[in-house]
């Protein structure tokens, strides 16, 4: 076992989100807005109890934006005494960190994601979106190379060529990225505020346009427009709160040996990702069999099998059999290992892509037991692997209700 | 050989950032030379490029002219670019190759001569230099050997 001073002593007590869709016409502030005084409220909270921010975006001190100096500037909160940037999943723990350290009492993380330039052609055409595109950083801007090496953008094509690589290596088909597909979208049908509603079939799924051979349309998250937050607190005071706290039980980032990039990795199982998920469960005295819900990332269908791999429910290279065992066949969903359900929201390729944070939120629900038709039954832990990259910062975070 | 001027790489490669531990690199391309960063030590070859040895943590490091030979380790065709004006006819490789001298190190590029439907994981290629953007760029091509 690895240290872990902060398990179960930190709770996440506040979400909020906006509505997804293709084309909001709203600036990332005013996405970033409405989810940060959504979570404050359902937080029960005044908004100067809030004390620590962190906005949105790769650089940690941006200006502008839904960053943090615009976000608590138009929130109207007096002072700050923790304020960062941050992206993808790590931003929940570094929040989560600034809690427990106490160099804040109650962090509110805001995280807004819009479908940008570099994710969609029709983005790439609208004068808003491409001016955003040309002033802020790309999504897409880790590490640029030359004119050709842009063709080959961190993240984005080179996941199609492990996806071959994997196939290759272990035997594997197409199918077993189809599942993570299909799953993520039967589970969005059933969520009013997917993006993605209409059920697809593994025909569907086969028979999508091809992107970057082989990875298809299918296979990639659906870029929107939307805003998430949450508010994270002590446990001890998220019991004067009005919601069933959700404690944080066990978090780990990632780095490997390599550092970047996607095709640096000596194998399969040798990136981040692995050890990110070796970090959590070294920290977690709860195992893989507690699990009710698990939110592998899925930017792209192959992020989501490699963390199944990388969290232990299968052997690497096995997730095939592992998801025809576990496929529930009447509604199109999979049950790992007979009750581990995957992305009972949609996740990034079905409700949209939220950079991962999401999953944050909907665990959040879901461990409350407040969904109503969507619940997932008597939901008490679930794992988050969020924004996790094959190399940088990937985020493995246990909460428990 | 005439040598290539500072300014002269950097014109070359705008959009690339070009520091003290990868500018000898793009210096080589233009002459047609695959520089790859290696520890003068321990002979680690080190990519990305680095100003010290990861192994060995020696600042003795030296871009070092590469064989050229390798293996495609992982590739995939784009179908369709982001550049929303782009044609989306043929689709372009983009691989990384393998490179001979050590396990893992990968070097991003294409495949020229051969067909797409023959590209295969682990075939073994070969350096060869072509023009792109008005100056020399390198490719691989199958060596004809499995």
């Amino acid at each position: 076992m690895a240290r872990n001073p902060l398990k179960d002593t930190l709770a996440v007590v506040g979400v909020g989100s906006t509505a997804y869709g293709r084309d909001l016409k709203r600036s990332r502030l005013s996405l970033g807005l409405e989810a940060a005084t959504k979570a404050i409220t359902d937080a029960g909270l005044d908004r100067n109890d809030i004390d620590g921010l962190c906005g949105s975006g790769m650089d940690p001190l941006a200006v502008g934006g839904a960053g943090f100096l615009s976000l608590q500037g138009a929130l109207g909160i007096d002072r700050m005494t923790w304020v960062k940037n941050g992206w993808l999943g790590s931003c929940f723990v570094y929040a989560a960190e600034a809690v427990f350290a106490g160099l804040c009492d109650c962090a509110l993380v805001v995280q807004v994601s819009v479908r940008g330039v570099d994710m969609s052609r029709g983005a790439a055409r609208d004068p808003i979106r491409r001016r955003a595109g040309e002033l802020g950083s790309g999504f897409g801007g880790v590490g640029p190379g030359d004119d050709f090496a842009r063709r080959w953008v961190h993240s984005g094509e080179p996941y199609a060529a492990w996806m071959r690589r994997y196939m290759h290596d272990f035997g594997a088909t197409k199918d077993v990225f189809g599942r993570i597909a299909v799953n993520n979208r039967m589970h969005a049908s059933r969520n009013p505020n997917a993006a993605h509603r209409i059920p697809i079939t593994m025909d569907d799924y086969h028979d999508s346009r091809m992107i970057w051979d082989p990875m298809q349309l299918l296979d990639m998250d659906y870029p929107v427009d939307c805003g998430e937050a949450v508010v994270i607190t002590t446990a001890d005071r998220a019991r004067d709160l009005p919601h069933k706290p959700v404690l944080i039980h066990a978090m780990s980032l990632g780095g490997f040996r390599v550092g970047e990039f996607y095709e640096n990795s000596p194998s399969w199982t040798e990136n981040s990702s692995w050890v990110s998920l070796q970090g959590v469960w070294a920290r977690s005295d709860l195992t893989i069999n507690d699990l009710d819900l698990f939110f592998p990332y899925d930017g792209y269908t192959i992020n989501a099998v490699a963390l199944t791999e990388a969290a232990g429910f299968c052997k690497p290279g096995e997730a095939s059999e592992l998801f025809e065992s576990s496929w529930d066949d009447d509604a199109q969903i999979l049950r790992l290992n007979g009750h581990t359900l995957l992305h009972t929201h949609g996740g990034g390729l079905s409700q949209g892509r939220a950079g991962g944070f999401n999953f944050y939120t909907e665990a959040v629900r879901q461990l409350r037991g407040t969904e109503g038709e969507r619940q997932a039954p008597d939901a008490r832990a679930t794992l988050i692997c969020a924004g996790s990259s094959f190399f940088h910062d990937p985020a493995a975070v246990i909460l428990r209700a | 050989m005439t040598t290539v001027s500072d300014e002269d790489v950097f014109a070359a490669f705008p959009t690339v950032p070009i520091d003290h531990d990868n500018l000898e690199h793009y210096r080589g391309l233009l002459s047609q030379r695959l520089l790859v960063n290696r520890c003068s030590a321990c002979g680690m070859w080190i990519y990305p490029h680095r100003p010290m040895c990861p192994r060995c943590w020696s600042w003795d490091v030296a871009p070092t002219e590469v064989s050229g030979e390798g293996s495609v380790f992982m590739f995939t065709l784009i179908h369709q670019e982001r550049d929303p004006n782009a044609p989306t006819s043929e689709p372009t490789v983009v691989a990384a190759i393998e490179l001979a001298e050590q396990e893992g190190l990968r070097y991003l590029s294409q495949i020229v001569n051969c067909p797409l439907d023959a590209i295969a994981l682990d075939m073994p290629v070969r350096l060869v230099w072509v023009e792109r953007n008005g100056r020399p760029a390198p490719a691989f091509e199958p060596t004809g050997r499995s």
